[in-house]
């Protein structure tokens, strides 16, 4: 039995739904806790990106609850879901590449009002690379850049939740583990993480706890170190 | 032919040319760059500008360079209708038909110019404007100031698109739309924008093309090849490609009557068209790709 943590950010209960008429999810539950990176990790078609999409509206959702905070955020737009504290990072075209990177992280503080002078500083104090490259366009940066300054305009709402659709993806192994380096940056700064991996391994190595998914449905949850070393997983989804 | 007669004849007529393809392009660039369809009823628009300001100088008695930003913003409120009442209605279907409906409102377009304003050529003003001398160049105060307008307005668009919050908006969506509507980006504020802008420059590029030559029902239609061999040429998406581009188209279109025949100097604007799509589809300054 899972400890259940003080209180839960995220808490996704039995969700159906998909893009369609036909389901892609057939009943998943993921709950992630405060400052706790959560990986979803499964063989390719299980509906990892599909139930992250599900969580920020990107999708048709027929049946289940998505808690954020204590609220029942499902068929709320994406819009309402930003302001909500949720944030979500695209695994492909996920920056402006004709603006420069300060713009992109402008974007991202798109729906606040006011000054953005300190959330631009936060997340570069995050990313200082970024700094040095504020006024290069995001499209002439580095796979590891480009992927902070994706990460760095969902960070510009000062979200709860940052959602990361497989931030490794066509990445070396090199920038992956400085991805990894940079998301437990992130969550120190407070900020719990849910992310979907096809590098499962790498994930489980990293993250505190892990769900396996397999045909749209719950296969395996638990401590990410437990994941790795249970027999059946490995077997199964990790590739021996 | 001496090199002032080349300046005199062939040159600046070519730049005044272009700075009025070059408006009209920058116009077909937003469209196609945000919107992302071709608007084939861009000439039509801006001759409906053209004849707005005509409306104000003849009957309002105005000044024209008082109706010139007044005709910019009854152009730029027609387009937002335009929009509100034709093409938004098929915002979800493929952007063909949007394009086909364009032709109509192209034709409607026309229609309303040729029953409110009749099918005689008219000028704002009557009379020979003769040119001035300057150090041997020969310009007219109509052409000079075509050519600093455009300038003008396009520094004020860019201006715009660079430093504001809509304007970045306007570029985020035209860069990458779903990232920009993950964003919170209203795309609905965003499109009305984007035509009000388009609108108020296609009446500018009709303005100056009835001051420099005359007003006539045909005579957006007739730009519109070139303004659209313009924007492809510069690079869809991109304003600064589209004034090079109707600077380029403009002033090929005046050389080339010293090498073809005057007839096919419509022709000309096909034929850099068919070569830029065929050598660099990115156009001069990498552009999307259609």
């Amino acid at each position: 039995m899972l400890q259940k943590a003080t209180s839960h950010v995220l808490a996704m209960q039995e969700v159906r739904g998909g893009y369609g008429d036909a389901d892609i999810l057939h009943g998943v539950s993921i709950e992630v806790a405060e400052k706790e990176i959560v990986v979803i990790v499964g063989p390719n078609g299980a509906g990892k990106s599909t139930a992250m999409k599900a969580i920020f509206g990107l999708l048709k959702v027929r049946g289940g609850s998505i808690m954020v905070d204590g609220t029942d955020i499902a068929g709320w737009t994406p819009n309402r879901i930003v302001q909500h504290g949720v944030c979500y990072v695209p695994q492909v075209n996920n920056v402006f590449r004709e603006m420069t990177v300060h713009e992109n992280l402008e974007m991202g503080a798109f729906l606040n009002k006011g000054d953005f002078t300190e959330a631009c500083d936060r997340v570069y104090a995050l990313f200082p690379d970024l700094r040095e490259r504020r006024r290069a366009l995001a499209g002439n940066l580095s796979g590891g850049q480009r992927q902070m300054v994706a990460m760095g305009r969902a960070l510009m709402l000062s979200p709860k939740l940052l959602l990361l659709d497989e931030p490794t993806a066509g990445l070396s192994p090199k920038y992956m583990e400085q991805i990894f380096e940079i998301t437990r940056g992130v969550r120190d700064s407070g900020v719990s993480i849910l992310l979907v991996e096809q590098h499962a391994k790498q994930a489980l190595a990293f993250a505190d706890r892990g769900y396996v998914l397999a045909a749209g449905q719950n296969r395996h949850e638990g401590r990410a170190a437990d994941l790795l070393a249970d027999q059946e997983v490995a077997e199964m989804f990790l590739g021996g | 032919m001496t090199l002032l007669e080349l300046i005199n004849f062939y040159l600046i007529p070519g730049v005044v040319l272009g700075s009025i393809y070059a408006l009209g392009a920058v116009g077909i660039t937003l469209v196609f760059g945000i919107l992302r369809f071709a608007h084939l009823a861009h000439g039509d628009l801006a001759t409906f500008g053209a004849f707005a300001a005509l409306a104000l100088v003849a009957v309002g008695g105005v000044n024209v360079w008082v109706a010139l930003p007044l005709a910019m913003a009854i152009c730029g409120a027609a387009a937002i209708g335009i929009d509100k009442y034709f093409y938004d209605y098929l915002k979800e279907r493929p952007k063909i038909l949007t394009v086909m409906a364009s032709l109509g409102i192209a034709l409607m377009l026309r229609a309303i110019v040729q029953v409110v304003w009749g099918v005689d050529t008219e000028t704002y003003t009557r009379g020979i404007v003769r040119p001035e001398t300057y150090w041997g160049i020969r310009i007219r105060d109509r052409e000079l100031y075509t050519v600093i307008a455009m300038l003008g307005i396009v520094a004020v668009l860019w201006f715009f698109l660079k430093n504001t919050k809509w304007g970045k908006a306007m570029r985020a969506m035209s860069d990458n739309p779903d990232l920009a509507l993950l964003s919170g980006v209203d795309n609905r504020k965003v499109t009305m924008l984007t035509w009000m802008i388009v609108g108020m420059l296609c009446a500018a590029a009709g303005f100056f093309l009835g001051l420099n030559t005359e007003l006539k029902a045909l005579m957006g239609w007739t730009m519109l090849l070139p303004m659209f061999a313009a924007a492809i040429l510069g690079g869809v998406g991109r304003v600064e490609g589209a004034v090079i581009g109707g600077l380029i188209i403009g002033i090929v279109e005046e050389m080339s009557v010293l090498f073809i025949p005057t007839e096919y100097k419509a022709a000309l604007a096909f034929a850099i068209l068919l070569i830029i799509l065929l050598v660099r589809p990115t156009g001069l300054l990498k552009g999307k790709v259609l």
